[in-house]
């Protein structure tokens, strides 16, 4: 087992990952995050960007292949013990803001924080903070209920950024989204990281998204890709038909 | 036949639930034959009425754990896969009640049976002894009459899941405001205390801020949300906008009408106990005002005491217990409250019945049995409903990586501080309206 490289903070080698239904996941993936870079894993659909990132923080284990965090073996960890990991040292985003609707704003922002047993006053404090770098301070008192799709999108990236996380795991946060509310938390997201040092793993499947990060790896069908190939155009009719396409757009 | 498709294919614990529906049902159609049968074998009509009318306690508390099933059950959930190729909302209340009366109605033809067996109907030995009395043995069953009666429990459960489960529009558009009742006149809601003399020194009445937050800044801001969501609604490629669910922040009324209640009830069991008028239906009314007191004081105890959990500055731990057992206190709290009215009724009702002559024993220990299971049946499915409520939230926080530990022990804090704050109420209640009846 040879060990990876220093500079790498996570690092994944041949994961295989079959869901519990039998059909494919990943088969095959290799990756290494260098320390404070945004990476983006991008695809398609259903190209196994969701699993990857599950796979990476744990939540699921991998049938095949290894996952390093910090020179740490993830693989090979127990349940507790990637709870544990999860907690500690991981922050993840979902796709949709699932807040805990009977607290409001800054309570759900600062809930990992008291999960971790920060106390209560420090937890609010930081919470603060984060909900105000991300424009929803006004709303820390409000329940998730009263804001809008954006904002609670916002406040769930306050509360994964609140306890300062080695990596956090962006799975396609902004899908649901307006293209300005989606620039506006990608914006966000990353200059957030940036300044904190945090390395972040993005899932996306658009190209503007994966251009806001150092790097992007693409998946498809589960395996890395260097380039997607699009069909190629053939024929006046089709030809036609992409024009009209494009000036929609 | 779908109804029965789907009844059939579903999971073990659904199941179990449906049987005991099934088996609440049966006892209750039971007891409603034994009314009949008295009613055969009795002269005097009076009795079999008042018998009849005992029946309405087991009754109630069937449907009530019918309704409860049925909320929980999970082929019933509408389903957005299942309302394009044709299952709506409306069908599947449809659905829902015909599960449950297909589950009711099993129940009740096991009652026939049952008592056909006693009768000796099917094998021509008749149970002798105390039991001749209810079962009327020797007498032809007025066929009518039975199945008027055995309808009645499938009949009632499926109207009562039907209406509760009825297809409800939410509101659309901004809702108004709870208006808040000020001064005399006033129905507008004033950000400060509007005195007259800040009114006519400080000119109030002319800036925007005198007007009203609602006005002014809540009512766009409320639009804004509006079509956001609808926006966002419409963005989702594939799959919905998740808005978080309604959550019911203020909290439920009724427990000042409950203590009332409570109060009149106890007043009412204490003068009867003074005129000398035991076991008249003084007593009885006394007695059915605390338990309704009960039931309604449940909801806002619970209420109560998840406020008291979260209070003083709490850790995760009794937030989260905290929280969520103020937002559950209608559905934990009202079933909760039933129980120990059931429970404080039948302690009171044991210690005013050791006296008299146990001539109608095994139906009444039945009915007792009947009412006080069903109770307790649905306070544990109204456990199940808020687990299955908060399902997403607690895989969003798993995912967040609480621990599970975390979480059970919210869970065990919420049921401790329930038991704490309802067991001791009950007690009190309880030996309180024992202690006139007693005498």
């Amino acid at each position: 087992m040879v060990a990876p490289p220093d500079n790498d903070v996570l690092w994944a080698r041949a994961l295989h990952f079959r869901h519990e239904d039998g059909s494919p996941g990943l088969s095959g993936v290799s990756l290494g995050v260098r320390e404070g870079e945004i990476l983006a894993v991008s695809g398609p659909r259903g190209s196994g960007k969701s699993t990857l990132l599950r796979c990476l923080s744990g939540l699921v284990r991998a049938d095949d292949g290894e996952v390093w965090f910090n020179s740490v073996p993830v693989h090979t960890m127990g349940p507790a013990a990637r709870e544990r990991l999860r907690r500690d040292r991981f922050g993840w985003i979902d796709p949709a803001p699932v807040l805990v609707p009977e607290l409001n704003v800054w309570e759900n922002a600062a809930l990992p924080l008291m999960l971790r047993g920060t106390g209560r006053r420090r937890a609010k404090a930081a919470a603060l903070e984060w909900l105000e770098r991300l424009d929803v301070g006004d709303r820390a008192r409000k329940h998730p209920v009263e804001l809008t799709h954006a904002e609670r999108q916002r406040v769930c990236i306050a509360r994964a950024l609140a306890p300062a996380p080695s990596v956090l795991f962006a799975d396609e946060p902004t899908a649901p989204l307006h293209r300005v509310d989606r620039a506006h938390v990608l914006r966000t997201l990353t200059t957030a990281a940036r300044s904190h040092g945090i390395t972040v793993v993005l899932a996306t499947h658009e190209a503007q998204t994966a251009a806001l990060a150092d790097r992007t790896v693409s998946l498809l069908d589960g395996r890395c890709v260097r380039t997607v190939h699009l069909p190629p155009v053939s024929g006046p009719a089709e030809s036609e038909g992409r024009a009209a396409c494009s000036l929609s757009v | 036949m779908l109804a029965l498709r789907l009844t059939l294919g579903a999971q073990p614990a659904v199941q179990i639930r449906r049987l005991l529906v099934a088996g609440a049902s049966g006892g209750t159609g039971f007891l409603l034959l034994s009314a009949l049968g008295h009613a055969m074998s009795h002269p005097d009509p009076a009795a079999s009425a008042l018998r009849l009318a005992w029946c309405t306690a087991p009754l109630a508390a069937t449907v009530y754990l019918a309704v409860a099933v049925a909320r929980t059950d999970p082929a019933t959930r509408p389903r957005p896969g299942l309302s394009a190729v044709g299952l709506g909302p409306v069908k599947l209340m449809a659905i829902s009640a015909a599960t449950t009366a297909a589950s009711c109605l099993l129940g009740s033809v096991l009652a026939l049976l049952v008592f056909l067996q006693l009768r000796g109907d099917l094998t021509g030995m008749p149970l002798g002894g105390g039991a001749q009395q209810f079962l009327a043995a020797g007498r032809p069953l007025p066929l009518p009459a039975a199945l008027t009666l055995l309808a009645l429990v499938p009949l009632s459960a499926s109207a009562a899941v039907a209406v509760s489960l009825r297809p409800r529009e939410p509101v659309t558009g901004a809702g108004r405001a709870a208006r808040a009742y000020g001064r005399f006149g006033a129905y507008r809601r004033t950000p400060a205390l509007e005195s007259f003399g800040a009114y006519g020194r400080f000119g109030r009445q002319l800036g925007a801020a005198a007007r009203g937050r609602r006005t002014v800044t809540e009512a766009p801001a409320r639009e804004e949300d509006g079509t956001q969501d609808e926006a966002a609604e419409e963005t989702a490629d594939g799959s919905p906008a998740v808005v978080p669910p309604p959550v019911p922040t203020a909290a439920p009324s009724g427990l000042p009408w409950g203590v009332a209640v409570l109060a009149v009830g106890l007043a009412v069991e204490a003068l009867t106990s003074r005129t000398g008028s035991e076991g008249s239906p003084a007593a009885f009314l006394g007695l059915a005002l605390t338990s309704l007191g009960l039931a309604l004081v449940g909801p806002g105890l619970a209420h109560l005491c998840g406020r008291l959990l979260q209070a003083v500055r709490p850790g995760a731990l009794r937030l989260l217990a905290g929280r969520v057992l103020m937002t559950e206190a209608t559905r934990i709290g009202r079933p909760l409250g039933v129980v120990c009215a059931v429970v404080s009724a039948a302690y009171a009702m044991a210690s005013l019945h050791d006296r008299d002559d146990p001539s109608a024993g095994p139906l009444v220990v039945l009915g007792v049995l009947l009412v006080a299971g069903c109770t307790v049946a649905t306070l544990l499915t109204a456990a199940v409903e808020a687990k299955q409520a908060h399902a997403d939230t607690t895989a969003s926080l798993r995912r967040l990586g609480a621990p599970a530990g975390t979480l059970r022990r919210a869970a065990a804090l919420r049921a401790v501080a329930l038991l704490a704050l309802f067991g001791p109420l009950t007690v009190a209640v309880a030996e309180l309206s024992a202690w006139p009846l007693g005498g």
